[in-house]
């Protein structure tokens, strides 16, 4: 990543690092206004799954499943598609221990897919400017989302399918993947976790990503560990 | 659907998420953490990324599949992050292999 700016509230670098990501996004958020419109919740409240839940998957599960599942069921369900956040948290934890308290109960309210793969390049930096990092692609993303979604209740989906936006995002998320792995330990999480996660990609509810995560990390921690015995 | 039901549903999913981002970056700030877990958070990071990639390339209920211009856009982005060392650039190439193969295939 290019020096930043390092002074004022905003960072220029993220935002300039968060638009990419964000511009698919934004058809995501159609579907989900659209969604909403059509499903079976009260309106307001499907779209304050925006505001509340914030994760676009599992609010489209949400939205779905609402009316047409018990209400446990639409619990699980979108509870299951984002225990992946769980692993996030974890990976983010060491960095947090340098922030201050208020800033590790508020900033995990935004730590999703988009915000958790560009901040995990910027974990070597300072205290203060990782900081300012987190927080203004968090909060870009949240403010965006909020839009984009109560978009898509009025007009849908206006970007054609023939865009194929919906395939950005794994080609940006395998673009951050290769640009960060360093260790050997990182480049065996990474080639187990996707060996793993490819067998096993046609399970329900993006189980999928759940096992080929653990999968990687008890290989990264492996190939770490002999690899320290050794030095 | 009532809209307590609703109501409910938003308030649990969105409590219970919040409280899977944060868990371990609240629990863990001011405890020591054995070796081994340290190896292992090391690895979080890389092995879910990793993880989803995969799964929203070719994840879906019956299997893993793709299209050929997917795997193809895939092979030129990696390629160019590899090579390049830059995000924008690999976009780029993944987004434009896309339409190009997709136009001809």
């Amino acid at each position: 990543m290019v020096e930043p700016s390092t002074t004022g509230w905003i960072d220029r670098r993220a935002v300039i690092d968060a638009l990419p990501l964000f511009v698919p996004v934004v058809p995501f958020g159609f579907v989900i206004g659209l969604a909403v419109s059509e499903g079976q919740m009260p309106v307001a409240i499907g779209w304050a799954t925006s505001l509340f839940i914030f994760g676009g998957a599992a609010q489209l599960a949400v939205v779905e499943l609402a009316g047409t599942a018990s209400m446990w069921a639409v619990i699980v369900a979108g509870l299951v598609i984002n225990v992946r956040h769980v692993m996030y948290s974890a990976a983010l934890a060491p960095t947090f221990r340098q922030q201050p308290r208020w800033m590790r109960w508020a900033g995990p309210f935004v730590l999703i897919d988009q915000v958790f793969a560009l901040v995990m390049l910027q974990t070597d930096r300072p205290p203060a400017e990782f900081r300012r990092y987190y927080l203004t692609v968090g909060l870009l993303f949240y403010i965006n989302w909020q839009w984009a979604t109560a978009l898509g209740l009025v007009v849908g989906p206006v970007v054609p399918d023939s865009w194929q936006l919906g395939f950005a995002p794994p080609i940006m998320f395998l673009g951050i993947v290769l640009v960060s792995v360093g260790k050997r330990a990182h480049a065996a999480a990474v080639v187990v976790a996707g060996a793993v996660g490819l067998v096993t990609a046609g399970m329900q509810d993006r189980l999928g990503i759940l096992l080929g995560a653990i999968a990687g990390v008890i290989a990264g921690a492996l190939v770490e560990y002999r690899d320290e015995v050794r030095s | 659907m009532s809209t307590w039901s609703a109501v409910a549903i938003v308030a649990v999913v969105g409590l219970m998420t919040y409280s899977m981002r944060a868990v371990a970056i609240v629990s863990l700030a001011d405890r020591e953490v054995p070796a081994w877990a340290e190896r292992a958070l090391r690895s979080v990071g890389p092995a879910v990324l990793a993880a989803l990639t995969v799964n929203l390339a070719a994840g879906g209920e019956g299997g893993p599949s793709m299209e050929i211009a997917e795997v193809l856009a895939l092979v030129a982005a990696g390629g160019a992050a590899l090579w390049r060392k830059n995000l924008l650039v690999s976009l780029a190439a993944g987004m434009i292999t896309l339409w190009v193969v997709s136009a001809f295939v």
